[in-house]
């Protein structure tokens, strides 16, 4: 399980990265996430919308509703090209907090 | 033994979602979006082989309640119907607060003809104009604290209308006692005899 912080920390950049699969509703996305992580990552599920909503008023995705093949109306999310850049932006700092971890818990790998 | 349940899914999700309708954080679409979610959750847990009830204790649940999701919608949604229920009580405030002030001016008018002096508490609040300022200035300050504030505390309008209510009625007492005095000035110098007439 993530920490609160980290769980803060990534929402933004794991729903951007699920998004580059293509356009995706709330529910799927956290299955999504769920599934990749081997459910490590398991988010309050109602506390993932206020975030679509500010990334949707930030420009980095849009949103629309629809009907699915289940005749109910879903709300669907969808990348946008700030969304893009800004996944780049956070891809770069993930990347290099990791390689610097990494790095460090292997040259000492029997202290950890 | 055929076991029946009481248990009525639609009737469940529509009380849930009864308490997020009530709640002034969510807006008309959060409700509809949160309720698709249950809604998936649920059916994805019935597939699994949970009862309808199982699946929407289990949804329900994995949501989030009420109390803990209203603060986070309530920074995304600033709330109309708050700020206009603020702006609406700050206007009443003010036109009260503004009557009495005229309310204040009768007595010189009334007394002046007469050439008596005015009591002194009446005269004192005609002085002290700039006071009957200060409830207005104290409410548009709250207000705009209020306003601009971004998560709005839960049906506190209703706090903030009595709050304002209640400044109104306290100055509405003070007025009319200084209203009041001088006409009982004036009756206690009226040329003795004249009332009996």
């Amino acid at each position: 399980m993530l920490t609160k912080e980290l769980v803060a920390a990534s929402t933004v950049p794991l729903v951007l990265s699920v998004l580059t699969e293509g356009e995706n509703y709330g529910y799927a996305l956290i299955q999504r996430v769920r599934e990749l992580s081997g459910g490590k990552i398991e988010w309050t599920e109602g506390m993932l919308y206020p975030v679509l909503h500010w990334m949707e008023k930030e420009d980095l995705i849009e949103a629309e509703w629809r009907e699915a093949e289940t005749g109910r109306k879903r709300k669907y999310y969808r990348l946008r090209k700030e969304g893009r850049k800004a996944l780049r932006e956070e891809k770069q700092q993930w990347m290099s907090v990791h390689e610097t971890l990494t790095k460090l818990w292997q040259s000492q790998p029997r202290l950890i | 033994m055929a076991i029946t349940t009481t248990f009525d899914l639609s009737l469940a999700i529509q009380q849930w979602r009864e308490k997020l309708v009530q709640s002034p954080h969510f807006k008309a679409e959060n409700v509809a979006e949160l309720e698709s979610h249950v809604r998936d959750s649920v059916v994805t847990l019935q597939s699994k082989g949970l009862s309808s009830e199982e699946s929407f204790l289990i949804a329900t649940r994995r949501v989030g309640s009420v109390e803990n999701l209203e603060p986070e919608y309530g920074k995304v949604n600033r709330n109309p119907r708050a700020m206009i229920s603020h702006g609406l009580t700050l206007m009443m405030l003010s036109v009260g607060c503004f009557f009495l002030w005229g309310m204040l001016q009768l007595p010189r008018m009334m007394v002046g003809n007469t050439g008596l002096p005015l009591p002194a508490f009446t005269s004192f609040l005609i002085n002290l104009k700039g006071f009957l300022v200060v409830p207005p200035v104290l409410a548009a300050v709250y207000f705009l604290f209020i306003w601009l504030r971004r998560t709005i505390l839960r049906h506190s309008w209703v706090g903030f209308f009595a709050t304002s209510v209640g400044i109104l009625i306290l100055l509405t007492i003070v007025t009319t006692v200084a209203l009041v005095l001088p006409i009982i000035d004036l009756m206690n110098h009226l040329p003795a005899g004249i009332l009996v007439r």
